[in-house]
């Protein structure tokens, strides 16, 4: 298993985290246009409206004082145009007419009575005599014909007919769009720019996070004299890195005072009992009647019992606290288990029971060897004692995503069912069992041990199954558990 | 033979002082690290028993001083600890032994003799072995007994030779595990006695002298007299 979670970028946290800032930025900014953008368009009305206010004032003196003849509308006409040239806002045309500007004169019955601009005149009188038109304020009137609406101005002369000023509001969208364009032009730029930037230094900085918890999830179960790396930054992150160290300094020194107790516990006890053993084993070579010497032994076989019931104990309270020591080498599982059934085939088919051995290829795996021949042996030993005769046990090893998995099952009575829930608490056994109860724990223990996990239950056409799962080259437990370990 | 024994506790020296003097051992005891070292410069000892918790200095610590002084003499350690450092399997790998406490007298006796067996020089390994009319033929794997062949599977082979050269002598069953599986596991059943009933079934016919005795409480041992 590589130790490098190489992970796609689109579900990095920095991808989500520089989103995020990224969409924020973008609406932020895109509020604060739409303001400008209105604050604008209200600006350039206003300098429409003043102007057309001012020229229809000017327009409307000059047919006061022109007297009505026939240079009537010529005069009008020419200070109309005239008028159309200095619009505000105006950018050059293609076409030779200028249908931005109109300047219509109405008599009082409402009659055309002058026409300056673009075609007849005819739909722009009908659009304005639609509207109730207040002088001194501007509106805006839609002709049909044209797509862009006119700003339209009037007056009241003297005479009663009214004298209508209209500019188009082409030019005025023509700046908006213009700005519109620059904006989004800019406002991409600005918004990749921005993600660019968070996206980089989000990621720089998660990293440093991830380097640090592929070291932890390294050290856990393999050695505890290893730390993360920390930064020369002062930052969060830096300051994770060392609350971890720190973290894992205590957890170093308690897992030493744990060694040191179960050290010094069966260094205590396992002295006497070798002086014990010695004595007992003296006495029997010494002569003495067979009633004597069968005491003994069986003294001796009690002492034997209690030694490994000592062990067993003391591996299984370490391994409770994830804290049994490993000597890992390269193992072939298949091999030791073929050894190991060979070993105990002949007290199997002595009793009436069929082994049979499933696997299909080598299963490479780094373990402590001794730990798992203890384990198997476990497994073995269990069948053996708890199996009535002419029952059948069936070994199954393979190889699955990276683990070895060893399923033991047999057609034997099962498990109590009152068992079946705390099976690998110690001092667990059935009815009838003379064990110590020691035997699923510590075969619990060496696979957690391995990061690897046992399952055990009673199969639906009845009898046991065991299952033990041992990665094949583990370094603790996989990285999915690590949240999940406490 | 000369026998160093380093080991704090008294009792067990106790013992293990009466047990090696009766086993025909000539046998000094150090009950700490610093008199093992000066009773090895003073003396030359053909092998030595070492336990490893030792009240002044750490057992694998000792040994290496004594390696460094020049002491070729094999060492089989004692250890009352847990697990197996690494430190010891080195020293496994260097031809020393090593056994946990508590352990069976039998056992310590056979390591010791398999350590001076190992170490003594020129014991030509000869390609066949034979006990009374027990003869293997190690080139072959075959097994006869009075001239007659004797039906064997290789494991039932690999564990009939491990008791001929251990003839005369008891083997325990973590001995058998040890050698001849190459394992150290303690099983509380019977799977070694099974492997022994058959080989004996094999070996001992009807009729003829029983080799393979049992010594309850012990181990067994393949009769050489």
């Amino acid at each position: 298993m590589s130790s490098k979670i190489t992970r796609p970028t689109m579900r990095s946290a920095a991808w989500r985290i520089s989103l995020w800032a990224t969409l924020a930025f973008a609406i932020g900014t895109m509020v604060v246009f739409v303001f400008l953008q209105g604050f604008v368009a209200d600006d350039i009305q206003r300098r429409t409206d003043a102007w057309l206010a001012g020229e229809v004032d000017v327009l409307g003196d000059v047919a006061i004082r022109t007297p009505k003849n026939a240079l009537y509308s010529a005069v009008v006409s020419e200070i109309a145009e005239l008028a159309s040239k200095e619009v505000p806002n105006k950018l050059p045309t293609d076409s030779g007419s200028d249908d931005s500007v109109f300047f219509l004169q109405s008599g009082s019955d409402g009659s055309m009575q002058l026409w300056v601009g673009a075609g007849s005149g005819a739909d722009h009188l009908a659009a304005i005599q639609t509207r109730n038109m207040q002088p001194d304020s501007p509106t805006t009137v839609r002709v049909p014909g044209f797509s862009i609406p006119f700003r339209v101005a009037t007056i009241q002369i003297a005479d009663g007919s009214h004298i209508f000023l209209g500019l188009s509001e082409r030019d005025q969208l023509r700046v908006l769009r213009n700005l519109q364009l620059r904006f989004v032009e800019l406002w991409m730029l600005i918004v990749l720019l921005g993600f660019t930037i968070v996206f980089y230094t989000t990621r720089r900085m998660l990293s440093h996070v991830r380097e640090i918890s592929e070291a932890a999830s390294r050290i856990g179960h393999t050695d505890l004299n290893a730390r993360v790396p920390t930064t020369r930054h002062n930052d969060e992150v830096s300051q994770l890195a060392l609350t971890l160290n720190h973290m894992l300094d205590r957890i170093e020194s308690s897992m030493y005072q744990l060694h040191t107790i179960t050290d010094a516990l069966a260094h205590d006890l396992r002295s006497p009992l070798t002086a014990i053993r010695g004595k007992l084993e003296m006495s029997l070579s010494g002569a003495l009647d067979s009633d004597q010497s069968e005491q003994i032994v069986a003294a001796i076989d009690e002492l034997d019992r209690l030694t490994d019931f000592l062990n067993k104990s003391l591996d299984v309270a370490e391994a409770k606290a994830d804290a049994l020591r490993l000597n890992r080498t390269q193992i072939d599982l298949r091999e030791m288990l073929r050894v190991m059934v060979d070993l105990y085939e002949p007290s199997m088919s002595e009793k009436g029971l069929k082994v049979n051995v499933r696997t299909t290829e080598p299963v490479e795996i780094f373990a402590d060897a001794s730990l798992l021949h203890r384990m198997i042996a476990n497994l073995l030993d269990n069948e053996l004692k708890h199996l009535p005769p002419a029952c059948a046990l069936a070994i199954e090893l393979h190889c699955e995503d990276d683990s070895a998995c060893m399923t033991f099952e047999d057609d034997g009575p099962g498990f109590d069912a009152e068992v079946l829930q705390h099976l690998f608490e110690r001092r667990v056994k059935g009815r009838g069992s003379n064990g110590h109860g020691l035997g699923l724990a510590f075969i619990d223990a060496v696979a957690r041990a391995h990061g690897g996990t046992v399952a055990a239950s009673n199969r639906e056409s009845g009898g046991a199954r065991i299952s033990v799962t041992i990665p094949l080259a583990s370094l603790g437990p996989a990285p999915t558990q690590i949240p999940n370990t406490n | 033979m000369r026998l160093l024994l380093v080991e704090d506790e008294i009792d067990i020296q106790r013992f293990l002082l009466r047990s090696l003097e009766e086993a025909a051992y000539q046998v000094d005891a150090a009950p700490d690290g610093n008199t093992a070292l000066q009773l090895a410069a003073d003396n030359t000892y053909d092998i030595l028993i070492v336990d490893l918790g030792l009240p002044d200095m750490d057992g694998i610590g000792l040994i290496l001083r004594l390696r460094e002084m020049g002491v070729r003499a094999p060492v089989l350690i004692l250890s009352a600890r847990r697990s197996v450092d690494d430190r010891v399997l080195g020293l496994e790998q260097g031809g020393d032994d090593y056994l946990t406490k508590p352990f069976a007298l039998a056992e310590l006796l056979a390591r010791l003799r398999n350590l001076i067996k190992r170490n003594s020089p020129a014991t030509a390994d000869s390609t066949r072995l034979r006990v009374l009319d027990l003869e293997l033929d190690l080139l072959k794997r075959e097994a006869s007994r009075g001239g007659q062949i004797l039906q064997l599977t290789q494991q039932e082979f690999v564990l009939l030779e491990y008791l001929c050269r251990n003839a005369g002598r008891v083997v325990t069953r973590s001995m058998i595990l040890d050698k001849v599986w190459g394992m150290r596991i303690e099983p509380d059943t019977n799977v070694v006695d099974v492997h022994i009933y058959r080989l004996r079934g094999k070996v001992d016919g009807a009729g003829q002298i029983p080799l393979i005795r049992t010594m309850r409480g012990m181990g067994y041992v393949l009769k050489d007299h």
